[in-house]
């Protein structure tokens, strides 16, 4: 499809159109760190962010979510339906948070559709945006999520210094673009975004071979470098885990959630919510009569790793996509790159 | 869309007491066309609820005529509490059945060994059922099963007709007998039994549901005496709150213990369930 040139004073215009017909979230810098958040109007909007803390995953599997609504009468049972079908865009997201959506979306398809899921995925536009400046704990580029993005966008901007290269991905992308008067890019500029991307690889230092991943968990199931990570002195120069479940928070992979029910002071209305889990937490694989099938720390803390090695049954779905989002809120400096060459280098 | 999160519903129709704390709940679903519909096979599960406490995953113990399940449930959490508290006539969710169940096509013509332990027999309790129904079709049967105490037993009406199955052996043991022992059960673990087994593994196959501990000392045992891993079958239990293979609680390495077992090839997990 064809390739467009905006000026960057003119995005005010692009975001505007959006802003009219939809919810616009994008990256937002509050405080001191950055956030995917609501944008009204091009003032609120930061794309000069290195990442966000909170990956976007929050827009599709929200950190607690309603499935159903239930009424209690007299025995009997009433369930209500939640529909949820707001239309929304995001705003400026990095490529290897569309990578994860991507993962996500083979993940909530298969036989058993996750309607809530899909239903908001449906109902999104994605204007991603590619990373120029990627941070110190990014590892993208070897995960190959980035840091340029090639599939899985409606539209896709690059900074080209004065001026953004807007690519469209997709139908749904064509569409809300249309009406704009927008000017054709110039081989120059198509140009242009190869040296920048060639540029943003430059500035990747941490690198892995993710093609071995999955067998260096295979083989080293029993390795003492997980005792050394849970319980003893870390692993290359981290502490112990803690087990504070942070890793999983902001992965933007992590998908797995805990079902419970809650009532009202009532007892006759209530609902079912999911709520984001980790697999990091004791609690987590707690059954009743106090049975732990992970209930030492190592075992947890394994687990995490071989699932994002996608080597756990979420697979290649719940695999890394090299965001580095871990490695800086990990309070213990655990860095998931190191742990994986010290697996290799101890084979 | 269907949304497989929505349970529907079922009613109980009878309770039947096993021990103490354990019953056998009959449940029917109320809507009569999913009634129809219901198939399942011996090892599956249900996702049972009582809206306003939560949802469990419960083993399908045998299916009646009109499709009424028989779940037998011991009363050790906040949701099989609350289950407990229902009384005949009362509703409750359902939905299922999930999970992959016993290879019985697989092991058509081979000799059965049966390890159960404890509230293990409910998943196994469909096996028997069906070999006893299909006798021709597999070779010699051997049940092995243990609980804490004679008390402690469940299907305890069953024993005597088991004891009678054509070319069939059955060991009852019970880890310590306090009180009587109606049923002439032996002291000491499911493995105790093994010395007196009849079966020659050469051409059987081990089905073991219980304790985790139970099923790894089992297996260890049987791969002693010749078993090779790719005959022992086992069905695992774990945290699930979807049944669907989506929650990620039940995960084993590779696989979902919802949704590519509860059965499981022990040759296949193995590597995950060996004491670290």
């Amino acid at each position: 499809m064809a390739s467009y040139i905006i000026d960057k004073k003119d995005l005010k215009i692009l975001l505007d159109k959006f802003l009219k017909e939809f919810k616009v979230y994008g990256p937002i810098k509050p405080g001191l760190d950055s956030s995917v958040d609501e944008i009204k109007s091009i003032d609120d909007l930061h794309l000069e962010y290195k990442s966000t803390i909170i990956s976007p995953k929050k827009f599709f599997l929200p950190p607690k979510d309603t499935l159903f609504e239930f009424k209690i009468q007299k025995g009997n049972y009433e369930i209500k339906e939640i529909v949820n079908d707001e239309k929304f865009i995001l705003f400026g997201l990095h490529p290897c948070d569309v990578n994860a959506i991507l993962k996500l979306d083979e993940f909530f398809s298969g036989k058993f559709k996750d309607k809530y899921y899909q239903n908001r995925r449906k109902n999104s536009i994605i204007i991603a945006l590619n990373c120029t400046q990627p941070g110190e704990n990014s590892f993208c580029k070897s995960m190959n999520a980035g840091p340029f993005l090639y599939k899985g966008y409606d539209i896709l901007l690059t900074d080209i210094d004065t001026k953004y290269l807007i690519e469209i991905g997709s139908d749904k992308g064509k569409k809300i673009i249309q009406g704009l008067k927008l000017n054709i890019a110039s081989k120059n500029d198509l140009l242009k975004k190869e040296k920048k991307c060639k540029l943003a690889n430059k500035k990747i230092k941490k690198i892995l071979d993710p093609n071995w991943l999955p067998k260096l968990a295979e083989e080293n199931l029993d390795h003492e470098i997980w005792i050394d990570l849970g319980e003893r002195g870390g692993v290359a120069g981290s502490f112990p885990c803690l087990s504070c479940g942070s890793c999983s928070l902001v992965c933007p992979t992590c998908y797995c959630y805990d079902i419970y029910d809650t009532v009202d002071l009532s007892l006759k209305n209530g609902s079912r919510v999911r709520e984001l889990d980790s697999c990091q937490l004791l609690e987590y694989g707690q059954v009743a009569l106090g049975g732990n099938f992970r209930k030492d720390r190592k075992d947890r803390i394994r687990h995490w790793m071989f699932c994002k090695f996608g080597a756990a049954a979420g697979s290649k779905n719940s695999s890394c996509v090299g965001c580095g989002r871990c490695i800086r809120v990990c309070p213990s400096k655990i860095d998931i790159t190191k742990v994986a060459k010290s697996l290799w280098r101890k084979k | 869309m269907m949304n497989e999160y929505y349970p529907n519903f079922a009613i109980i129709k009878e309770i039947k007491k096993e021990t103490i704390n354990t019953n056998t709940f009959v449940l029917k679903f109320t809507d009569q066309k999913i009634a129809d519909k219901f198939s399942w096979k011996p090892g599956q599960f249900m996702m049972l609820s009582v809206l306003g406490v939560g949802e469990s995953a419960i083993s399908i113990s045998s299916v009646e005529n009109d499709n009424s399940i028989n779940a037998t449930i011991r009363n050790v959490g906040n949701v099989t509490n609350s289950i407990f508290s229902l009384k005949k006539g009362d509703s409750l969710g359902m939905r299922g059945p999930y999970g992959t169940g016993w290879p019985l096509e697989k092991i058509i013509g081979k000799d059965i060994l049966i390890v159960a332990g404890g509230m293990g027999l409910a998943p196994l309790y469909g096996v028997i059922n069906h070999v006893i129904r299909n006798r021709t079709e597999y070779g010699h049967l051997e049940i092995i099963y243990g609980a804490r105490t004679p008390e402690n037993m469940v299907f305890k009406d069953e024993f005597s007709k088991w004891k009678r199955i054509k070319n069939s052996t059955f060991f009852l043991t019970a880890d310590e007998i306090t009180r009587e022992n109606p049923f002439e059960c032996r002291t000491g673990l499911v493995t105790s039994c093994f010395p007196m087994m009849k079966t020659h593994h050469r051409n059987a196959i081990a089905l073991l549901c219980g304790p985790e501990i139970m099923m790894r000392f089992a297996a260890k045992c049987l791969e002693t005496i010749g078993f090779a891993d790719k005959k022992i079958y086992l069905s695992l239990e774990r945290r699930m709150k979807c049944g669907i293979g989506k929650c990620g609680h039940c995960q084993i390495g590779l696989k979902y213990v919802c949704k590519d077992g509860p059965v499981f090839n022990y040759d296949d997990i193995k590597p995950f369930i060996r004491p670290l």
